[in-house]
């Protein structure tokens, strides 16, 4: 799936924001930056699991095109 | 064990199993950046020996005292003390290659070969860009720390020889004492660029390892996601 930016200009996977779990159940969410710096083994866990939400802008997208940009 | 619990074990564990991965791809990819460069700097240090004794022959072959001709002293410089700059560094590279102390010890040969190549030319300010060349060279490493000790031999070098023997380094017999800390500077000039463009390259290197280690997190998700729906669809057949 190619999810698109911001603009109309087609973008091929990648994302600016992404929610995670938070504690007591609560979620936080981080800029791309602030995701790419967490821990390795943190990031690696969210992905295995799932539970990480990725967007571009306000639309979601699926966690295998994310990680293609 | 509950189910949420045994779920919560095989993730850690597929977690630290990937984690473990990521690292050794990291380490595996720059150990190879170190063999070869050491491989390289090998074959760059027989060659400028090689290049040492020619440019020595060529240049100043010969001595004389009165109507007796010798063989110049740098000629013997340049065999003598090129083999005993050369063969260390060499040794180690075919013996122990990828280590630290390999590195460093090649890289303060190198420094040496610039020192050896400046006296040959009787200090010459042309020879001096052979410091510089070998820099850059060195940064093929990836490794910002043998820069450092390069910087240093060079530095050290150039006050010793400054004090003892100025004509060698610096083709005159009275430079100012500060002279060393001039050279020392532009070394440190393009030491700092080289150290910024080695750091980036050691992260490029590990953003790639993580990179690969999340995708092979993404495969693990969608392999678990895979597994649930095939019992989720066994089930009801299991039951009847």
């Amino acid at each position: 799936m190619n999810s698109v930016g911001n603009g109309s200009t087609p973008q091929k996977g990648g994302y600016d924001r992404v929610v995670i779990p938070g504690p007591n159940g609560a979620s936080r969410e981080l800029s791309r930056r602030e995701f790419e710096a967490l821990p390795l083994r943190e990031r690696v866990g969210y992905l295995i699991e799932g539970t990480a939400q990725f967007f571009v802008g306000a639309a979601p997208v699926p966690a295998s095109d994310a990680m293609k940009g | 064990m509950s189910v949420a619990v045994k779920m919560m074990d095989t993730t850690r564990a597929a977690t630290e199993a990937i984690v473990q991965r990521a690292e050794s791809r990291y380490e595996a990819h720059r150990q190879e950046i170190f063999r070869s460069a050491d491989r390289t700097f090998a074959g760059l240090l027989i060659g400028q020996w090689v290049f040492a004794i020619l440019l020595a022959l060529v240049v100043s072959p010969y001595a004389w005292q009165g109507k007796e001709r010798t063989v110049h002293m740098h000629v013997w410089v340049a065999i003598v003390l090129g083999g005993l700059i050369t063969s260390l560094p060499v040794a180690l590279a075919w013996l122990r290659p990828g280590e630290a102390m390999t590195r460093h010890v090649i890289v303060a040969a190198q420094m040496c070969w610039s020192a050896l190549f400046i006296h040959l030319t009787g200090g010459r300010i042309e020879t001096h860009f052979h410091v510089f060349g070998s820099l850059a060279f060195l940064a093929f490493y990836r490794d910002w720390k043998v820069l450092i000790t390069g910087l240093v031999v060079v530095a050290t070098d150039h006050f010793v020889r400054g004090i003892l023997w100025p004509e060698s380094v610096y083709g005159i017999p009275n430079p100012e004492w500060w002279r060393f800390l001039e050279h020392a500077s532009w070394v440190i000039f393009c030491v700092s660029f080289l150290v910024v463009s080695c750091r980036k390259s050691q992260k490029d290197m590990r953003v790639m390892a993580e990179r690969g280690a999340e995708l092979e997190a993404l495969s693990e998700n969608h392999w678990r996601q895979s597994s649930a729906a095939d019992r989720a669809a066994a089930e009801p057949a299991a039951r009847r």
